[in-house]
């Protein structure tokens, strides 16, 4: 079917999705970069391939995993060849996005004061109480502009069909943009002139909207306002994509022990004595936010935070508590809030979803458990899931038994057969599954989606598992223009 | 900028610089070892730079190669080249948005070569002096990169502060050691090779036969490592670099910090400069090495007190 080498013997499945092949043909948004790879030898693409290696170890876009003493520095997994969205899908993708975090923005402003959706009866009020995350500390708290989400990352995946799901919201501090932009910088290195030659649209702007954003925010009207990058500590795996972007916004960098609060206020203790804090872009947790008010032994925390916030003489991003709206239970239910708050159809489609608490639905799934994936509602990384058609019995009688002492805390879903891309492999190209993880920015003047994204592929042949704990790895994403 | 931020600045420098100045002294005590095997001993090098004590000093001091594993690759040793680059890396990594992205690429690649184990096997069994010099020349690159990138601002002095006076105790420490060997007598008459190879290792000897132009006398290689202006290892030019970098931390905001380490930096250089070698010699050398070095340590500690206490 094709001479070159690095096409030859590709396999196309009508089992799932072929981001490149339409059936034998070669889809139009692939056909440039298809001609350019057709004439390039595939040793070539070794060199590349331990050149974006080479890149990545030097300039330390790693994580480092500690076994004894000396820890380990891994680069998360980059394939060379790029994922590609043309512009109507990019188009469907982002309305769609931003329908979605309205409504979710929305349903936070409203669990956190009246309950309407509760006494309207468009959801249950124990799915709120019953949810971990949950955050009676932001009872009535007013937050600046009623953003409660200012930074998100929305998983999105296709079926065997093309349809895009909607996979889960990440609203509290999702991380993956730094790979975003790394992903795309690397990208120019490797493959001079490509990029301008399929009209790829840039994504360099990021740190900037989400700068002016930030400085929105700034309870002192102030024309410098003082933001800082909140950070657990270098120990931390994403600790690299911190430090990029406060590097990328020239914002400072600082950890709990660095801030300290004086009368409701947050300083920063430097070199010439305190300076006050007006935002906080946090990247710890909320139960470490505060020792006084979560966790009392977190050490990555400030003492008084909370207080100050509470006061509104700091802005935290992304509000505290908005656990609440991304857990995998709540979000069976926000088709719903996009029709009770918005008055619209969903444009983008949830994997449909089952309640494990329900005993029919329980009952559906377990009958079925072949087709399906139980997952953990505050589950991430790939972890506290089983694949029903990949476990061995024993296992999925042992997971039955734990989702039956707390049904609330598991949903079920179909397995969905993700969408594949071509990946460059053993020499060859060959067909791995993916997903896609857009970034939106919510400020007071809207939401923004930087075109592009953070694709992540399962490298193992066959597995439907993205997460780079568990092999997974990352490509470049290319929105096109036309 | 943040009081962590300027500690770590400052301690990344200081490792750095010891880095450098290990590399060279075990360069030149090599090839002296060479040279002179029977009346060689790696014991100043062990002295000044490790924890080791007499007893195990007594063991390695003729067997070189033992002594570059334990002074390049130990893991142990917390000196060694390996741990002092990795603590400057560490370092870095916690202030990366704080220095420049081609000095975190260059310590980076510094942190991963010498992490390497063929540097090891090398040491054992090739010419260490090219394992050396490659590692020096890594160093070379990051004082470059620094040099180049680095904005003048706060964070920039702070690594020279750190810098000079790393350098300056380097300096005191290994006159300490060199001489204690010829009990801080000035009249004991040594070996030319002795003092020929103490200037090598501290990239003095060609400035020294220019300025002096005599037989390596003591009393000349004290001036030169204590008074010499010109040569950038000297103690005087050590603690001149000192307060001009500090001298731009000037603020309103942290008078007091800045008028007390002002004070001890400026009495340390008077005592340094308004002193000869009649002076030394009758307060006794050991002894006026040992105040230079208090009040070196002095100064790190006030720094330590007013600039990096964040906790």
């Amino acid at each position: 079917m094709d001479s070159s080498t690095l096409f030859n013997n590709y396999p196309i499945s009508n089992e799932f999705y072929d981001e490149m092949y339409n059936k034998n043909e070669i889809r139009p948004s692939y056909k440039k970069l298809y001609d350019f790879l057709r004439n390039f030898p595939a040793e070539e693409l070794s060199k590349k391939e331990e050149m974006a290696r080479r890149l990545f170890m030097s300039q330390g876009v790693t994580f480092t995993v500690y076994s004894g003493d000396e820890g380990i520095e891994k680069i998360f997994p980059f394939d060379v060849i790029p994922r590609i969205i043309t512009a109507s899908e990019w188009a469907y993708i982002e309305s769609g996005i931003k329908q979605r975090l309205k409504a979710l923005n929305h349903f936070l402003n409203d669990i956190y004061s009246n309950q309407f959706i509760i006494k309207d009866k468009v959801m249950p009020i124990d799915m709120i109480y019953s949810c971990e995350h949950y955050l009676r500390e932001m009872h009535n708290l007013k937050v600046p502009h009623d953003i409660f989400v200012h930074i998100s990352g929305i998983d999105i995946i296709r079926d065997f069909d093309g349809t895009f799901y909607v996979l889960e919201d990440n609203l509290r501090t999702p991380s993956g943009v730094s790979y975003m932009l790394e992903n795309r910088e690397i990208t120019k290195r490797i493959f001079p002139d490509l990029l301008p030659q399929n009209n790829v649209r840039t994504v360099t702007q990021y740190p900037q909207i989400l700068y002016k954003n930030l400085a929105a925010l700034s309870p002192r009207h102030n024309s410098n306002p003082n933001i800082v990058m909140l950070t657990p500590g270098i120990y931390n795996s994403a600790y690299f994509e911190h430090s990029t972007l406060a590097r990328l916004m020239g914002i400072e960098l600082v950890e709990g022990r660095d801030l300290v609060v004086d009368n409701h206020r947050v300083f920063m203790k430097t070199t010439e004595g305190l300076q006050r804090v007006d935002v906080i872009y946090r990247r710890v947790d909320d139960e470490y936010l505060d020792p006084l008010v979560f966790n009392s032994d977190s050490m990555l925390g400030v003492a008084g935070l909370m207080s100050a916030y509470r006061k509104g003489h700091v802005a935290i991003v992304n509000a505290p508590g908005n656990g609440v709206a991304d857990d995998k239970a709540i979000y069976i239910y926000v088709p719903d809030m996009i029709k009770y708050y918005l008055n619209e159809e969903p444009i983008l489609k949830n994997v449909p979803t089952y309640k494990m608490e329900d005993a029919s639905e329980r009952k559906h799934v377990f009958e079925n458990i072949e087709k399906m994936v139980i997952k953990k509602t505050n589950g991430s990384g790939g972890y506290g899931m089983i694949i029903g058609n990949s476990a061995t019995e024993q296992e999925i009688d042992d997971y039955k038994k734990v989702v039956l002492e707390d049904p609330r805390q598991f949903i079920a879903q179909p397995i969905i057969s993700l969408s594949a891309s071509p990946c460059y492999i053993d020499g060859k190209l060959q067909p791995r599954r993916i997903d896609l993880r857009p970034f939106a920015l919510f400020g007071p003047s809207g939401i923004e989606i930087v075109p592009g994204g953070l694709t992540r592929v399962a490298l193992k042949e066959g597995s439907l598992v993205v997460n780079s704990s568990q092999g997974g790895g990352s490509k470049d994403t290319w929105v096109l223009s036309v | 900028m943040l009081s962590r931020v300027a500690n770590s600045l400052y301690w990344l420098s200081r490792y750095m610089e010891r880095c450098d100045g290990i590399l060279r002294l075990l360069r030149v005590n090599y090839a002296y070892s060479q040279d002179d095997f029977e009346q060689f001993s790696w014991r100043p090098v062990l002295m000044i730079f490790s924890d080791m004590d007499g007893e195990n000093i007594a063991n390695v001091k003729h067997e070189g190669r033992k002594v570059l594993q334990y002074m390049i690759t130990d893991r142990l040793n917390k000196n060694s080249v390996f741990n002092l680059v990795s603590k400057s890396r560490e370092n870095a990594r916690s202030v990366q948005d704080n220095v420049t992205k081609e000095l975190w690429q260059c310590l980076n690649d510094y942190y991963h070569k010498v992490r390497l184990n063929d540097i090891a096997t090398s040491l054992q069994k090739e010419d260490p002096v090219s394992i050396i010099d490659d590692l020096v020349q890594q160093g070379m690159h990051y004082y470059g990169t620094c040099e180049i990138t680095m904005a003048r601002g706060e964070g920039y002095y702070f690594m020279n502060i750190g810098k000079y006076l790393e350098r300056a105790m380097q300096s005191v420490d290994i006159l300490n050691v060199k001489f204690s060997e010829l009990n801080y007598s000035l009249e004991e008459r040594s070996d030319p090779t002795y003092w020929k190879y103490l200037l090598l290792s501290i990239s003095g000897y060609e400035i020294f036969l220019k300025s002096y132009r005599s037989a390596l006398d003591s009393r000349n290689i004290l001036h030169q490592i204590v008074w010499n202006e010109h040569f950038p290892r000297s103690i005087m030019y050590s603690v001149r670099r000192l307060k001009q970098s500090f001298e731009t931390l000037k603020s309103d905001r942290n008078g007091e910090a800045y008028k007390a380490i002002s004070f001890m930096i400026g009495k340390l250089e008077s005592s340094i400069k308004y002193s000869d070698l009649k002076d030394l010699e009758s307060k006794g050398l050991q002894e006026y090495l040992q105040e230079i070095k208090q009040d070196l340590l002095a100064i790190g500690h006030a720094f330590n007190h007013y600039y990096f206490a964040f906790n």
